[in-house]
């Protein structure tokens, strides 16, 4: 099939492995499965800590369940990645490990406390949510087939997310100022989760062009912000007055970008920051500690004994 | 005893002021003796074996490690529960217990070095056995309302036991890995030959028909399972009896300094948060 073929055709799962697609619309969706696939490898660096801080029984236990459904996650889009035939599973994991791989912005930010767990899994999983709705009409279907059962669970972290910060918030006072801080700090990184005004997304016309996006960075922001705004001030955060958010004449929300610091975000893109190194850091760190198991597996996968149905 | 909430008081000293309750009957010591040893051992294994989510060397091996680890947690809510029964409040449990009241074996409370999956594969396994042992002597409890969940703790602990054996003989296969698991069964055994020491309750526990079988008849069964297996994978057990012993033993309420920072690490946020009681979900996410 060539480009102009794909591009007439798009639509929500319109392609599949039998299809023949182009080495361009391959490597898009490639790259953009791969991104997806490693943001749920290292949100979860940030979610595993939120399980030692865990304040009760019941919300340790849902929030062991949510790292392992981000790891459930990330098993079902490397494997929706590869069936592009760009990439193996190991090579990407490999360059996860090695500093190429790239994943959202939010994930290059080291959490320590509590206050960060509804940052991360009621603001930043929510903004994914509907990120991830609108990519149930992607045209790669092995993809939109990931987010069937991707979006059904995020509900479940959102619900979860949503439930501590009401906790947070109906705490003490000095509970509710340092939630309210620690909004403060991630409000702006939230709202650059969905990157750049779209005339500066390099690869977002070609995707939307092939049907692999479906939905604009800026309308994603804007619907983000509408749904997530009120519910913010209705668990009493105050929003900050900047970036500023203002109502365009249709109604809708929108952020001044200019109020935002995107050097910051083009160094995290370029996993050049501070915290990208950090989190890559303990991304290779950790992988290499016990690189001697995955090894030991091989040997035993290459010998008689070996099945591969035992490799878990 | 019937189950009832029979005032059990003594109860791990609380930071909390609670209204007292009416002075126990040996059987609620027993009985909170008996859960206590039961919830502990589990929390702390969980605990500690969400450590390696997101840091296994697999995906698959994450997630069923963490199967495992939630597994866990579940018993430990199903024994924290019954204590509730008793009268115990989820603070008095877990959050503002003293550490010296724990009473889980120093087993499950040791640290593991990033490289530590060796550690994982067999401290699991020795407990996991262990596990399935205590649960099975607990089936036939004059306890009724433990009887009740002893069922579905057990329909769990075949797959713990699977996993770790499966890891046990694909590492024990390759000289380096059996290396590690040596190291492991090293440092793990002499923790692991605690988990049936007894408490101070232990002749009224039996003496209630609480359970049926005695700990010293367990620890000998144990003994018989582990040992061969481990050495069917080619590792060295030492002499249970030529061990040289750590100086805590867990199940008196002594511990490894490893236990006091776990603890101070998992309450941290629960001292500083200081919200009214622990939130409970049953039903809606957990």
């Amino acid at each position: 099939m060539d480009i102009e073929t794909v591009k007439e055709r798009a639509g929500p799962r319109q392609f599949g492995p039998n299809d023949d697609m182009p080495e361009e619309y391959r490597k898009a969706a490639t790259r953009m499965i791969q991104f997806h696939a490693n943001s749920e490898v290292m949100g979860g660096y940030l979610d595993k800590e939120f399980t030692r801080h865990a304040p009760s029984l019941d919300r340790k236990l849902a929030n062991t369940a949510k790292v392992q459904d981000e790891i459930g996650h990330a098993q079902l889009l490397y494997r929706a990645a590869e069936t592009l035939g760009v990439k193996t599973r190991d090579e990407m994991l490999d360059e996860l490990q090695n500093g190429e791989g790239k994943f959202l912005n939010c994930f290059h930010y080291p959490v320590d406390s509590w206050y960060e767990a509804p940052m991360i899994d009621f603001f930043v999983d929510g903004g994914a949510m509907r990120r991830q709705a609108t990519l149930k009409s992607t045209s790669w279907t092995p993809y939109a087939h990931a987010m069937d059962k991707v979006c059904f669970e995020e509900g479940f972290h959102v619900k979860h997310g949503e439930s501590i910060l009401r906790e947070l918030m109906r705490g003490s006072k000095a509970t509710q100022e340092r939630t309210q801080e620690t909004f403060e700090e991630w409000w702006p990184r939230i709202l650059q989760f969905f990157g750049p005004t779209n005339d500066q997304s390099t690869h977002n016309d070609f995707a939307m062009d092939v049907g692999l996006k479906t939905v604009t960075n800026d309308e994603l922001r804007n619907s983000f912000l509408n749904m997530y705004v009120p519910k913010a001030e209705k668990y009493g955060l105050e929003i900050p007055e900047s970036p500023r958010i203002f109502e365009r004449d249709d109604g809708t929300m929108a952020v001044r970008e200019s109020d935002l610091d995107w050097d910051e975000f083009w160094t995290i893109a370029k996993n050049d920051s501070d915290g990208s190194h950090e989190q890559i850091g303990s991304r290779a760190r950790r992988q290499e500690a016990v690189a001697w198991v995955r090894d030991s597996l091989d040997n035993w996968e290459g010998s008689a004994a070996g099945t591969p149905q035992a490799a878990d | 005893m019937n189950g009832d909430a029979d005032g059990v008081t003594d109860a791990p000293a609380a930071a909390s002021p609670r209204p007292r309750r009416p002075r126990p009957r040996p059987a609620g010591r027993a009985g909170g003796e008996l859960l206590f040893r039961l919830a502990d051992d589990e929390f702390v294994h969980a605990e500690r074996l969400t450590e390696w989510q997101i840091y296994a060397p697999t995906l698959e091996s994450d997630l069923a490690l963490a199967n495992i680890a939630q597994d866990e947690f579940g018993h430990a809510r199903l024994w924290y529960d019954l204590l509730q029964e008793l009268g115990y409040t989820e603070e008095e449990c877990i959050w503002r217990r003293d550490p010296d009241d724990w009473t889980h074996a120093t087993l499950v409370e040791l640290a593991f070095a990033d490289d530590g999956w060796g550690d994982a594969v067999v401290r699991t396994y020795l407990y996991d056995t262990a596990e399935r042992l205590r649960l099975e002597a607990l089936v036939d409890t004059s306890y009724a309302p433990l009887a009740d969940r002893v069922g579905k703790a057990l329909a769990e602990e075949d797959y713990h036991r699977d996993h770790a054996v499966s890891w046990l003989e694909r590492l024990a296969s390759d000289d380096d890995a059996r290396a590690r698991l040596q190291a492991a069964v090293d440092d793990l055994f002499p923790h692991a030959l605690s988990l049936f020491a007894p408490g101070a309750h232990e002749d009224d526990i039996r003496a209630n028909g609480f359970r049926r079988a005695s700990l010293a008849d367990m620890r000998a069964e144990w003994l018989d399972t582990v040992v061969p297996t481990l050495e069917g994978y080619g590792l060295v057990v030492p002499e249970p009896d030529d061990v040289e012993r750590p100086a805590a033993r867990g199940r008196d309420r002594t511990h490894t300094d490893d236990w006091g920072d776990l603890q101070a690490a998992f309450t941290a946020t629960h001292r500083e948060v200081d919200f009214d009681r622990p939130a409970r979900l049953r039903g809606e996410e957990a």
